[in-house]
């Protein structure tokens, strides 16, 4: 008897060990794309990152093209890249800095580092439309660069936090993101020294946007098409 | 003495000694730069790239080895570090270059390179290159590239192109995007002809021409980097029956187009008139009667004008006035025509008019579908506007001999305007036909040579629709009694329609008219009135000279000819005398669409306000149009 209700007792016990550790298990393993009771969310979250790489790409290849110019016109000769060293403002946000090391981050995580480096250039990319405007001869490359890389990111932002809501719905995220200080630089009177402002930040850009585009195509092909793009 | 000598071999042999060594460096010197060894020369990085943007290599070129075994070495320090390092691996990127593998790579970081040459002399290096991976990923070329010729059942053939992505690179995971390139030639053709192909690892070809050798290559770029190398050439031969049912295909499709397009070219010119006619009826030329062609082709114009009734030729300035004159007419048996405001020709004499006692003076009824196309009942114009015809041939009388009584003819006339009209004037080109008014109308256009044949034409026309007895003829007013007196001036009146113009001049009334049975005597007539059911009340010609005047009354002694008897030779009318007509009843105004206004000629303005009749209402004499001067004359302004 004793031994019966033991063993009973004892495959119970087995049986809730089970059951709690499938539990367990799914919702360590496969956190939901879309929360449940949404029917549509998986297309519409196609259409979302879709339209967020076409955004990432086109805004590095406007700063790729205005580092460029910048460069062909002001910077010739006077070794700015020599002093352009760990000086971006965003290099306190820790980002992965290749495949692998990107490809092991959550992507919830590497979701809000893209949204930490994006609103870390809402600032600057406002001060330097305004600042390229008031350069002597302000180029029209550049500034009409600046101008629409301003505009887009905005608009990545807005897609990115859609993303995330999509993604993460419901969880608070802090706003983390870096304080950009380099405005002082950039008004300058000195011109060798407002020229290196400009030409680190446009520097600073160019790599940052290339960071989100490739973080986010590392998560589209992961979340929307398994990692078999 | 010997001791003296000994001293003296020491001192040169020390001295020998001395110049010895000195010597002997002085050579090692020479040979040695004889030989030009020196330290080594700056080396100096040319170019750094990464497949995959996982791993990069280096390369750098020697500078000048100083004759002498150069050791190269490279060393770096990442930006963020202070740490320098040395190159993990020369041997993978061959000869004087470093590979970084993965463990050693990072992304969006600066990397500071630098080669250092060392030889025995003593070393050099070279300038720092600041590399950053993110731009400077170059992949390997596509591999794998097959191309296959499919020539499905139902569909075009085509040369399909398949390749690989390169093996390094990681496109599965999105680490890098890749767009690809292909470009093929004949082999033997000079140009290549490149097509861009996205992302996809495949590519169809359809131009393809038969019978040669294409050679293909592909290459590809990253999302954010350089074109690769092109692939290996692959050929692939096609056969010489590649497509060639799609050109047998057109040229059948020619073939058969080119015949139906003769065959239509043919019957078209056998049958073209037919056809045409067919699609476009002809327009009927207007027909005048009285338009004797033969004194046309005489050249005798001043014959045929006079003839017509037309003053003269070519045409004078005031012809708009006479036109306003004569076209009004009045059944009120006043004979004094009335013209609104033109100024009296002076060769016109008097112009009578005719007062309408019930103020319908002889305006065209409004039945003409054509003509009268608006309301019948709006007020009449000034009545004053009419004038009989005859009294317009009267004045025109001095050149002509023609004036004739208006009635039958005008009534033959009238009775086929509105069937000339329908058959192909417009309203605002073909005013409204006055019966008692054409001959005026086309007496008085004599002197614009066009609206002359227009009104010669009109006449004309409705003679021609006469002579040919046409079924449209709207009313029953084809029958035209004429009285005795009516025969005779019609006849002569027909006469006077010759033309001028050249509009169906043949069949207009022949020169020799059979005069109508009972006719007499030319007796000139004028339209006193067209009553409501058709029927034409004429009056003896009176008073001829009253001056402009206003409606008088009714003559007593006008006898009415206002019932047509019949048509002769289908283009006389017979009128007779219609004793119940005494009560015409009023016939209502010609319908006629508003004539555009005639800034050139007041007078005409109450003309002008004619209105067009409803198709409800009734032509007076069967069809009978009133021709306004203001329309005439405005087209041919």
């Amino acid at each position: 008897m004793d031994n019966k209700g033991s063993s009973q007792k004892g495959s119970l016990l087995l049986l809730l060990l089970l059951v709690s550790n499938l539990l367990l298990c799914k919702s360590v393993a496969s956190l939901p794309i879309c929360p449940s009771g949404a029917v549509n969310c998986q297309v519409s979250l196609r259409d979302l990152f879709d339209r967020a790489v076409i955004l990432s790409h086109y805004i590095h290849n406007l700063s790729s093209e205005m580092f460029n110019e910048f460069d062909k016109r002001y910077a010739q000769g006077r070794g700015f890249i020599t002093k352009a060293i760990n000086s971006c403002h965003t290099s306190s946000l820790s980002t992965p800095e290749d495949k692998e090391q990107a490809q092991q981050v959550h992507h919830e995580v590497l979701l809000s580092m893209i949204l930490g480096v994006l609103r870390s250039w809402n600032d600057p990319l406002y001060h330097l439309v305004t600042e390229v405007r008031g350069m002597q001869e302000a180029p029209d490359a550049i500034l009409s660069r600046a101008i629409e890389i301003e505009e887009q990111n905005k608009r990545l932002l807005e897609g990115m936090e859609k993303i995330v809501g999509q993604v993460h719905p419901g969880v608070k995220e802090n706003e983390v993101y870096s304080v950009w200080s380099g405005l002082p630089s950039l008004q300058m009177a000195d011109e060798d020294t407002r020229l290196f402002a400009f030409y680190n930040l446009l520097h600073c850009l160019r790599r940052d946007s290339h960071k989100i585009d490739s973080y986010l195509k590392l998560l589209k092909c992961r979340i929307i098409y398994d990692s078999n793009c | 003495m010997i001791h003296f000598l000994w001293k003296e071999k020491g001192a040169n042999m020390k001295e020998n000694v001395a110049s010895t060594v000195v010597f002997i460096l002085l050579l090692f010197l020479n040979t040695n730069l004889l030989n030009g060894q020196s330290p080594p020369g700056k080396p100096e990085i040319f170019k750094c790239r990464s497949p995959e943007k996982e791993t990069f290599t280096c390369w750098w070129k020697p500078g000048a080895d100083g004759g002498l075994p150069t050791n190269y070495t490279l060393t770096y320090h990442k930006e963020g570090e202070t740490f320098t390092h040395e190159c993990p691996d020369y041997k993978t990127g061959g000869p004087n270059s470093c590979y970084f593998n993965k463990k050693h790579t990072s992304i969006w970081t600066i990397y500071i390179i630098t080669v250092n040459a060392t030889n025995q002399m003593g070393s050099s290096s070279s300038d720092p290159r600041y590399v950053d991976v993110t731009y400077i990923v170059e992949p390997d070329p596509p591999v794998n590239l097959t191309l296959e010729l499919k020539q499905p059942e139902d569909r075009k053939p085509y040369l399909w192109i398949k390749w690989f992505p390169p093996t390094l690179v990681d496109v599965r995971s999105g680490w890098l995007t890749l767009q690809y390139e292909i470009r093929l030639k004949p082999e033997k053709a000079a140009e290549w002809e490149t097509h861009f192909a996205g992302q996809q690892t495949q590519f169809k070809i359809l131009s393809l021409y038969p019978g040669q050798k294409y050679l293909v290559q592909v290459h590809c770029k990253p999302d954010h980097g350089f074109w690769s190398e092109w692939s290996p050439e692959s050929s692939i031969p096609i056969p010489n029956d590649f497509s060639m049912t799609d050109a047998t295909v057109w040229i059948f499709v020619a073939v058969l187009s080119a015949v139906i397009c003769l065959i239509m070219v043919w019957a078209v010119a056998l049958k073209g008139y037919s056809m045409v006619t067919c699609i476009l009826p002809p327009v009927p030329g207007p027909k005048i009667k009285g338009f004797d062609t033969h004194l046309l082709e005489k050249g005798k114009s001043e014959e045929l004008l006079s003839a017509l009734g037309c003053q003269d030729f070519p045409p004078t300035s005031d012809c708009e006035d006479l036109l306003v004159e004569f076209l009004e007419v009045d059944d009120s048996g006043d004979q004094q025509l009335m013209p609104a405001h033109s100024k009296e020709h002076p060769g016109q004499g008097v112009k009578p008019t005719h007062s309408d006692p019930d103020s319908d003076s002889g305006r065209g009824s409004c039945d003409s579908p054509s003509l009268l196309s608006e309301k019948c009942d709006e007020p009449r114009a000034n009545p004053s506007k009419f004038h009989t015809p005859e009294g317009l041939e009267k004045a025109e009388k001095p050149e002509t001999n023609v004036t004739q009584p208006q009635g039958p003819q005008s009534t033959s006339v009238e009775g086929k305007i509105p069937s000339f009209h329908v058959s192909g004037s417009q309203s605002s080109t073909w005013p409204l036909l006055q019966p008692p008014g054409l001959h005026y109308s086309r007496s008085s256009y004599h002197s614009v040579a066009d609206v002359c044949k227009l009104g010669l034409g009109t006449a004309g026309a409705a003679s021609t629709l006469l002579d040919k007895t046409d079924t449209r003829a709207l009313k029953p007013s084809q029958t035209i009694e004429t009285g005795g007196e009516g025969k005779a001036a019609e006849h002569g009146e027909s006469e006077s329609f010759h033309s001028k113009t050249d509009q169906d001049a043949a069949r207009l009334l022949p020169q020799d008219k059979t005069p109508l049975t009972s006719a007499k005597h030319l007796e000139y007539v004028e339209i006193h009135k067209v009553s409501k059911d058709g029927a034409l009340a004429l009056l003896p010609k009176q008073n001829e000279n009253s001056g402009r005047a206003e409606k008088t009354s009714t003559p007593e002694t006008s006898k009415e000819y206002s019932k047509v008897s019949r048509v002769m030779d289908s283009n006389i009318l017979v009128l007779v005398q219609d004793r119940r007509a005494q009560n015409l009843a009023p016939f209502e105004e010609p319908a006629k669409e508003a004539p555009p206004p005639l800034p050139q000629n007041p007078a005409a303005v109450d003309l002008a306000s004619f209105p067009a009749a409803p198709s409800n209402c009734r032509l007076q004499l069967g069809g009978l149009d009133y021709l306004h001067p203001t329309g005439f004359m405005h087209p041919f302004q």
